[in-house]
């Protein structure tokens, strides 16, 4: 299965992935209705995105009471708009934090790979997104233990 | 060799799970019976019933077609009389005898009203059932007055129905606050205020004596206020578990049947998920009834693979539960209550905005998290809590961080790994299959 792959060490915060990844989903650019969103590190000095890592439990799917997440031809855990009610078990469900509720169309929705053409890999100029054949992983571990020192931001505004 | 008999007593979301994750495993090489008063339904899924967003057949899980296609020989209509453990076989309200190789007690709950004089009066209403919601559903017109009386999660589940329907609401609660067993003090006022800032009259710390007809109309009397009138009354006043008919058959019951991590009672062919079940809890590793849909789900997935011969253990159940009002999103997780915690609290005087996280050393073992629907599904904080609650990831690096800025906690979530430590987890041993995908062998 082809996943999305995300180097953070290449990010350069330009957001992009978010508002391409609104566009695509809701006809509107605004991040705060995309579902991959961009962490800033260190005072702004580095960034990374994060997404569904399309995991294999698939919580949001069994959580459904009403079978409205599936798995689509890409591999991606997908909300049917039309069987969707809204009752935000699967946001509860999932341990990501990767399923939203979106409070104009009363539906969840999460990361459904745009139909095995992501949007936010094809704009990420800097290749920091990659859709390619792999196993999911947790691609910002590494990366942002490094860079969110909690003892040195203790505190900080 | 003869086939399996698998005998599931509850046609709801465990039952559901479990016949799902029988025929995931074993391909229609059992036999199947479930025995169900009700046809196969989602509940959670009512409140939409109720608010016309969906019709009724968006509410049913599994029609006959569906029954059939996966082998289920269903008793519908019927209830479990008794179980007879030593002999193996359950005994219908009818008189049948149905034997099992192994039985899964999936009975749910139904809900339980107070014992005033009034309470099974006309027009008064619990919302539990498919018929119950018709019946609500039913007596509603634009302008109706609707007494609730409990606000626990089940009533805040249908207050935007209410809303929407035109419903002139007041809400009756006998505990100090509304939520009591979802949220602390601070966030009930909070929801509290909201509501009532949009027309909603909610009355905490009021004990309901009697429900009255008076030409027409219901009079709800209070032991501590004034009585209020309304067209229609619902009680939304708890649920209690379906347990009865196992009296005298040997099964352990305490809050619940009591159930090891493979959801097995003490009579090893006889198996328990759902509202029915006390099984691992995840936060405490003691046992507990968490009677919320997530754990029906899963309690019903672990139940049927254990029955179809694969063997599971349970990581143990979460209790959670998110709501919105009125475009007020409330959700908590674990221990949110827990007296003994350490608690990091944000409280916002310039909007409902309210978190609180509660540690026990470095773990974070509860967390009730309340905002504006839009803030809150500006981050991924929803799913994160869940996330570092259920994997109890240590966060003592971390904590004085987010007492600090209780905001941060997708930082923190990132940072320690957590991702890392869920992916390879699955609870059957492998990567979920779709219900819609389950199929049997012809």
């Amino acid at each position: 299965m082809r996943v999305l792959k995300i180097i953070p060490e290449r990010c350069t915060g330009c957001m992009r992935c978010e508002l391409a990844c609104s566009y695509e989903q809701t006809g509107t650019f605004q991040p705060s209705k995309a579902v991959i969103r961009v962490s800033s590190f260190e005072g702004h000095t580095s960034y990374a995105p994060y997404t569904c890592p399309q995991c294999a439990e698939a919580w949001c799917l069994t959580a459904c009471p009403v079978e409205a997440i599936g798995i689509s031809p890409a591999g991606a855990k997908e909300v049917a708009d039309d069987i969707c009610v809204g009752c935000k078990l699967c946001t509860i469900a999932c341990p990501y934090g990767t399923v939203f509720y979106d409070p104009d169309s009363h539906k969840a929705f999460k990361c459904d790979l745009c139909g095995g053409k992501p949007a936010c890999a094809t704009v990420c100029p800097t290749q920091a997104i990659l859709y390619v054949e792999a196993g999911t992983e947790d691609w910002l571990a590494s990366f942002a233990a490094e860079r969110a020192l909690p003892a040195a931001l203790a505190g900080a505004r | 060799m003869a086939a399996k008999r698998h005998v599931i007593v509850g046609g709801g979301t465990a039952g559901w799970n479990a016949i799902t994750a029988i025929r995931e495993i074993d391909k229609g090489a059992s036999e199947i019976t479930l025995v169900a008063d009700e046809a196969p339904y989602a509940r959670m899924v009512l409140p939409y019933y109720l608010g016309r967003q969906i019709g009724e057949s968006h509410v049913t899980t599994a029609g006959p077609q569906r029954l059939a296609a996966l082998k289920v020989a269903a008793r519908l209509g019927r209830r479990a009389a008794r179980a007879d453990a030593a002999g193996s076989k359950l005994v219908l309200d009818n008189g049948d005898e149905v034997p099992y190789d192994d039985l899964l007690i999936a009975t749910g709950s139904s809900p339980v009203r107070p014992p005033v004089p009034g309470a099974e009066g006309a027009n008064v209403h619990s919302f539990w059932t498919l018929p119950q919601a018709r019946a609500v559903s039913g007596g509603i017109k634009p302008g109706s007055r609707v007494a609730m009386i409990g606000a626990g999660f089940i009533a805040f589940t249908i207050l935007n129905a209410l809303v929407s329907r035109g419903a002139r609401l007041t809400v009756l609660e006998i505990a100090p606050r509304i939520l009591p067993r979802m949220v602390d003090d601070a966030a009930a006022q909070i929801v509290q205020g909201w509501l009532e800032a949009r027309g909603v009259v909610v009355r905490p710390g009021v004990q309901v004596t009697a429900i009255e007809d008076k030409g027409g109309a219901k009079v709800v009397k209070l032991k501590d206020g004034p009585p209020v009138e309304a067209d229609l009354v619902i009680m939304a006043t708890g649920i209690r578990p379906n347990l009865g008919w196992l009296e005298g058959s040997g099964v352990e019951v305490k809050a619940g049947v009591v159930v090891d991590a493979r959801m097995r009672s003490n009579v090893p062919n006889i198996y328990a998920a759902g509202d029915v079940a006390e099984g691992p809890d995840r936060v405490t590793g003691a046992k507990a009834v968490h009677a919320i849909e997530p754990t029906a789900v899963q309690h019903g997935r672990v139940a049927g693979a254990n029955m179809a011969g694969r063997e599971v253990a349970y990581p143990g159940s979460l209790l959670m539960n998110i709501v919105d009002v009125l475009d007020l999103e409330i959700a908590s997780f674990g221990a949110w209550d827990d007296a003994g915690a350490e608690a990091a609290v944000d409280l916002r005087a310039d909007r409902p905005a309210y978190r609180k996280l509660l540690f026990r050393g470095g773990r974070l073992v509860g967390a009730i998290l309340l905002g504006r629907t839009r803030e809150i599904w500006a981050t991924n904080d929803v799913g994160m809590l869940k996330g570092l609650v259920y994997t109890g990831k240590d966060l003592s690096a971390w904590k004085a961080r987010l007492r600090a800025r209780p905001q941060d906690i997708r930082l923190a979530y990132l940072a320690t790994g957590t991702a890392r430590e869920l992916l390879p987890q699955t609870l059957l041993g492998g990567p979920s299959v779709p219900e819609r995908d389950v199929t049997v062998n012809a």
